[in-house]
């Protein structure tokens, strides 16, 4: 047990270094723009249809179950409005940082594990080249930077979705849906939803490139790797996104 | 160049190396021997400072290595060039942009220069056809032959480190490896092969070391070795035997 919570502490000290200096390595030369590049093209345009699709069907799921759920009690005029806060502040953020820890964190721990096993990161390192500031800050960056667009993106994609339901399903007033959408796009709502995919792209990144560079042995090492990036990342945006909203409806000034 | 005293190290509870002293000169050709596990390839990684040892001291040219931070370990590292086992190619660039990443790293050669010299040094290897390849696209050997060319490609090492470079391979590559070591030697600079096939180490190096359970059981010369009544060696130079008898 001792020996268990000693190396749980050796494992957060590592993984607190790797992502300091990951996140670092942004101020220092040399600048890898061709790796930053090629991330934010798998991070970003390689994800970019599943987000759609799966923004798409989630925001039609939830007029339709929102819809139904009103019209018995008579407020089915709120859809807009209930489907707009929760997909902008709550499930667009959450949804979209779930699938980018899927896809792109398991490729990322899968990939730094894979270059672990074959020597490739050692031999960077005979080379002089600093695998953290090589491989770690373009793969947070390039998180960093996509996993928010891809945000913005589901979130139109899903309140599209909602619309239709709501409209030629539900047969609500298009003009309506709209004007409510437009009424919560405040502020303080916008602020609460943007700023969640920052944090969660730089867990993901660093989660999944802690998880790959520390891969041991072989085959089921990669395998372990990989199922701890995407569960450990899983649970890192379930808590830090809990977090994240306390803290923001306090500072938003919205009270419970 | 390289001195090693009382080295001992272990992964986690596992001991590899137990306070091994042994000094090689940087013209010396020195093939390290023995089984699997039995900690060879952690010597040639502590030589080079990727691994840290628990207890005692690396030195090269005088200078102790054990604490010295991953930056201080760059100059350290440009004396050496370690090829490691399976040529360890980075398999998301091409033949060209693996020979080319040192050049690219540490020179300020112009494009026109980088694809000149990866040419020449293909050439060297009859692989220039393979340029535009990657390397899943390429055999055991060549896959070898890359990455001697790719430790080559931007410094002027002291002496070269060999990881198993033969191992996997059929006797035409290992050939072939063999030949571009020696050739390699040739030019002046020595090395240290790990190898546990006997009869490449024979052909390569002058002088071998025997690690058992993390000791040193042996360190001579060929004839020395030929004469050892060693149980552990005996085993090994069966190889040897067989391969004559062919």
């Amino acid at each position: 047990m001792k020996k268990r919570i000693k190396e749980f502490i050796s494992d957060l000290q590592d993984f607190y270094l790797l992502s300091y200096h990951g996140f670092m390595g942004v101020m220092r030369r040399p600048f890898y723009f061709k790796d930053l590049i090629e991330q934010m093209d798998y991070a970003g345009s390689g994800s970019f249809f599943i987000i759609l699709l799966i923004s798409l069907f989630i925001g039609m799921a939830l007029s339709l179950q929102l819809s139904a759920e009103l019209s018995r009690l008579g407020m089915k005029m709120y859809t807009g409005k209930i489907v707009g806060i929760s997909i902008i502040r709550e499930i667009g953020p959450v949804l979209t940082a779930l699938v980018f820890a899927g896809r792109v964190g398991s490729g990322m721990a899968s990939e730094l594990g894979s270059m672990v096993l074959g020597h490739q990161v050692d031999t960077l390192r005979v080379f002089g080249v600093d695998p953290v500031k090589k491989l770690v800050t373009p793969r947070l960056l390039s998180a960093v930077l996509m996993l928010p667009v891809l945000t913005l993106i589901g979130d139109c994609v899903s309140l599209f979705g909602a619309y239709y339901i709501a409209v030629f399903v539900s047969y609500q007033s298009g003009t309506f849906f709209w004007s409510s959408i437009r009424d919560i796009l405040i502020y303080e709502n916008v602020l609460a939803g943007s700023i969640k995919p920052f944090i969660f792209g730089f867990l993901i990144a660093c989660i999944s490139c802690y998880m790959g560079l520390s891969t041991k042995g072989g085959a089921i090492g990669l395998r372990r790797t990989t199922t701890r990036a995407v569960v450990i990342s899983f649970i890192a945006i379930i808590v830090s996104d809990f977090i994240l909203t306390r803290v923001l409806l306090y500072v938003l000034g919205f009270s419970v | 160049m390289i001195e090693f005293d009382r080295v001992s190290f272990s992964y986690g509870n596992h001991p590899i190396l137990n306070a091994l002293s042994f000094s090689v000169h940087e013209d010396e050709r020195v093939a390290i021997l023995g089984g699997s596990g039995d900690g060879k390839t952690t010597v040639l990684k502590l030589i080079i400072g990727l691994l840290r040892p628990d207890s005692g001291k690396i030195l090269i040219d005088g200078e102790d290595i054990t604490g010295k931070t991953e930056e201080e370990l760059r100059d350290i590292r440009i004396k050496f060039s370690m090829v490691f086992q399976d040529g360890a190619l980075f398999d998301s660039l091409s033949v060209k942009e693996n020979v080319a990443f040192p050049l690219r790293e540490y020179t300020g050669m112009t494009e026109e220069e980088i694809d000149r010299k990866v040419r020449e040094l293909l050439r060297r290897v009859g692989l220039e056809e393979a340029i535009g390849q990657m390397p899943e696209e390429l055999s055991g050997g060549m896959h070898r032959r890359v990455a001697i060319m790719r430790a080559m490609a931007a410094f002027e090492p002291k002496m070269f480190l060999y990881d198993e470079a033969t191992t996997g391979l059929d006797p035409v590559s290992a050939d072939v490896i063999c030949k571009l070591i020696l050739d390699i030697s040739g030019q002046g600079g020595g090395f240290i092969i790990v190898t546990h096939k006997m009869f490449d180490a024979f052909r390569l190096a002058n002088r071998f070391m025997f690690l058992k359970g993390g000791r040193m059981i042996f360190d001579g010369d060929r004839e020395t070795l030929l004469e050892s009544t060693l149980p552990e060696i005996r085993i090994f130079l069966r190889e040897l035997s067989v391969d004559s008898n062919r």
